[in-house]
């Protein structure tokens, strides 16, 4: 066995073991140690990801595979829980107990993800998704002093445990129709009859749009979105952040897998699915995120709406479809990881997270309002922010490929959408604050927050180098 | 294949048969006093306190909680054991580091005082 | 004689029963209750479908032994959060986490 395939999941489970013991066994005044081991441990891990070789190897006889589209998500996965350990560090402070625990259950969602994004056979593809969903439940649930964040957490399991189920009996069916559970076998045994909406199996077809419902709660797409919005209030803000960047990311590097390798969609009533889950999630995201007053459910919201932007990335189901989509996840991850950097930078931590309370911050903080501002044009996709040409790498390929009202709509929808981004630049630069002392920004913030905004500008404008690399994947696994 | 049963049935029906004929020799021949003190709620000879429908100890629940995870690990080990010849040495170093992991969750059960009755 | 059919009309009714109970029940209990259900009518699909089918390596129920080692992490953790609000609120109805706008 070929034990380098599995080499950054096995160097990941021993970080979250050792932060655990770590946890047991340091003196009780030193355990907020753990942050910042976990965060130089994570940055360890980041750089073995650079230096992993780009080539696939796989492993227990290709059931799981590391090729470049699972090495590019890891890469994601990890920058994500290194910036999100960063950004606790100042929640865990204020926790009277079980601090180490967090940044475990950190590190052990993360392999999680990484295992997700390699999965090539549904018994990987299960225990990934629920290594990644347990811990992240936990952390929901970790602000114990608040009502919210117990709620959040019950919420969320409940829900997962409901969407998990119905993916496994679709998972099941599928399994029925092909007789067997390694995606190679199954795409073969799928391709076989005429795979498609009149003369396909139904045991497969059914199969398919349950499993496709699955992942739909995952990377929160209208109609299966309910839980987001209640859970990002609720969580504490760096789970928020995480939940938001990574569990989306990995739900679409499964899905992207499904999609593309196992499940024949193209021209077939699944391709009908993904449109459809892609319209209602951009539509019903941008009108609902309008009138919200609430910081974390706007970005609830405008994450739903961006997972139906993502969702086109799918439907184009073409080499430029994958690499506007791979873009897309690498500016929306800095440009939310930022917004919800500034967000835990207030007093409470972001308990409340009111949009209100950003008021007069150009005065309060000038450079936390300079690089909120980054991130917002970002979502909003104004240019030079990376945004646009997110945006614009996506609905090029959508349009090309003949589905112009698709392109259209999205581009109404992201036109919509500007007006709620711009209405919160509008607080923190014209309305006046109650109270204008200077706000604190502690140094992990800080340092966030300026890496955000200048990922987000140095994509915007020097887009070359990641666009190179989107497409060497997309051109690596997609023939 | 149904006959081979048969052997299992009468001893089922024998089964059955006698432990009736018992309680029916018992309830025959059994004097009868009745009584408020009989007919109380039996536990241990001591006199019974309070409702049932009390709140449970939240160390019960904790109990159960670390009980039903480790319970069901055991899963994994009773296909391991019986294909434990034909798979070797590395199945067994897997199984090895499975056990090791379990073992780490009870240490760190162990430390948090889920074990700790009081 | 038992066919594979019978298996699978047993299962998705089993199915379609939890996902009922989870969905409509109030008590949060009952709804992991309903999950149960619903994930055993899951293992009983890769079982039947394993049984019936022609596969050199039973994969359909060790796919079942890992869902039934999964689900009780799941359901450990589901548990332990409801104490949790239970302690909080002192009683264990979804309908009244409104809290949040659900």
């Amino acid at each position: 066995m070929d034990f380098s395939a599995i080499r950054l999941e096995l160097v990941a489970a021993l970080i979250a073991l050792s932060l655990l013991a770590v946890g047991l066994i340091a003196p009780r005044g030193k355990r907020e140690m753990t942050g910042y081991i976990a965060a130089i441990a994570f940055l360890g891990l980041l750089a073995l990801a650079f230096l992993a070789p780009g080539h696939g190897s796989s492993f227990l006889g290709g059931r799981f595979l590391n090729d470049p589209l699972a090495l590019f998500f890891k890469r994601v996965f990890i920058t994500a829980a290194f910036l999100v350990a960063l950004m606790s560090l100042r929640f865990t402070a204020g926790l009277e107990e079980s601090r180490s625990e967090f940044f475990a259950l950190l590190a052990f969602s993360l392999v999680g993800m990484m295992v997700l994004s390699s999965a090539n056979d549904f018994l990987s593809l299960y225990i990934g998704l629920e290594l990644m969903t347990i811990p992240l439940v936990v952390l929901t649930a970790y602000d114990r002093a608040s009502g919210k964040s117990t709620e959040a957490g019950t919420k969320y399991v409940l829900l997962s445990a409901i969407s998990s189920a119905v993916l496994l009996f679709g998972l099941s069916l599928l399994f029925g129709a092909s007789g067997s559970l390694a995606y190679g076998d199954v795409a073969a045994a799928l391709a076989k009859p005429a795979f498609g909406p009149a003369s396909g199996d139904p045991l497969a077809v059914i199969g398919g749009v349950m499993a496709l419902a699955g992942f739909a709660f995952k990377i929160a797409a209208v109609p299966f979105h309910m839980w987001s919005p209640d859970i990002y209030e609720g969580a504490p803000t760096p789970v928020a952040a995480f939940l938001a960047v990574g569990s989306k990311t990995a739900g679409f590097a499964a899905l992207a897998r499904l999609l593309f390798f196992v499940l024949p969609s193209n021209g077939g009533g699944l391709s009908l699915v993904v449109i459809s889950l892609s319209v209602l999630s951009m539509v019903v995201g941008n009108l609902i995120a309008l009138p919200q007053t609430n910081m974390k459910r706007l970005l609830a919201y405008s994450s739903i709406a961006h997972a139906g932007y993502m969702l086109l990335g799918l439907v184009a189901a073409s080499r430029a479809g994958l690499s506007a989509l791979l873009y897309y996840i690498v500016l929306y991850l800095f440009a939310n990881v930022g917004i919800f950097a500034a967000i835990s930078s207030f007093g409470d931590g972001g308990r409340s997270g009111e949009i209100a309370s950003l008021r007069g911050l150009w005065k309060r903080s000038p450079f936390m309002a300079a690089s909120l501002l980054v991130c917002l044009l970002s979502l909003a996709g104004i240019p030079p922010a990376a945004g646009f040409l997110g945006k614009f790498y996506l609905l090029a390929e959508v349009a090309r490929q003949g589905k112009l009202w698709l392109a259209a709509l999205a581009l109404l929808m992201s036109l919509v959408s500007i007006s709620y981004y711009i209405s919160v630049i509008r607080v923190i630069i014209m309305e006046k604050a109650e109270d204008e002392s200077r706000i604190r920004v502690p140094i992990a913030q800080k340092a966030i927050l300026a890496l955000s905004a200048l990922a987000t500008v140095g994509l915007g404008v020097f887009p070359g180098p990641l666009t190179a690399w989107t497409q060497a994947i997309a051109a690596a696994v997609l023939r | 294949m149904s006959t081979g049963y048969l052997p299992l049935v009468i001893f089922a029906a024998g089964g059955m048969l006698f432990a009736l004929v018992v309680l029916a020799t018992n309830w025959l021949f059994r004097p009868r006093h009745g009584g408020r003190e009989k007919e109380r709620t039996y536990e241990c000879g001591l006199d019974t306190e309070g409702q049932t429908w009390i709140q449970f100890k939240i160390g019960y629940y904790l109990y159960a909680l670390v009980f039903v995870v480790f319970d069901v690990e055991t899963v994994f080990l009773f296909p391991w054991a019986l294909t434990f010849k034909a798979s070797g040495m590395v199945s067994f170093a897997e199984m090895a580091i499975f056990i090791a992991v379990l073992a780490m969750g009870i240490w760190y059960a162990w430390r948090k005082g889920a074990f700790e009755w009081n | 004689m038992l066919g594979l059919n019978h298996y699978l009309v047993l299962a998705a009714l089993l199915f379609c029963i939890g996902f009922i109970g989870a969905v409509a029940k109030r008590n949060a209990i009952a709804v992991l209750m309903g999950v149960e259900l619903m994930l055993n009518g899951v293992n009983l699909n890769l079982v039947a479908f394993d049984r019936f089918g022609n596969h050199a390596e039973p994969l359909g129920q060790a796919f079942a032994v890992f869902i039934v080692a999964v689900a009780a992490a799941e359901v450990a953790v589901a548990l332990a959060m409801i104490l949790t609000l239970y302690r909080k609120r002192g009683n264990t109805n979804v309908d009244d986490l409104e809290g949040l706008k659900w």
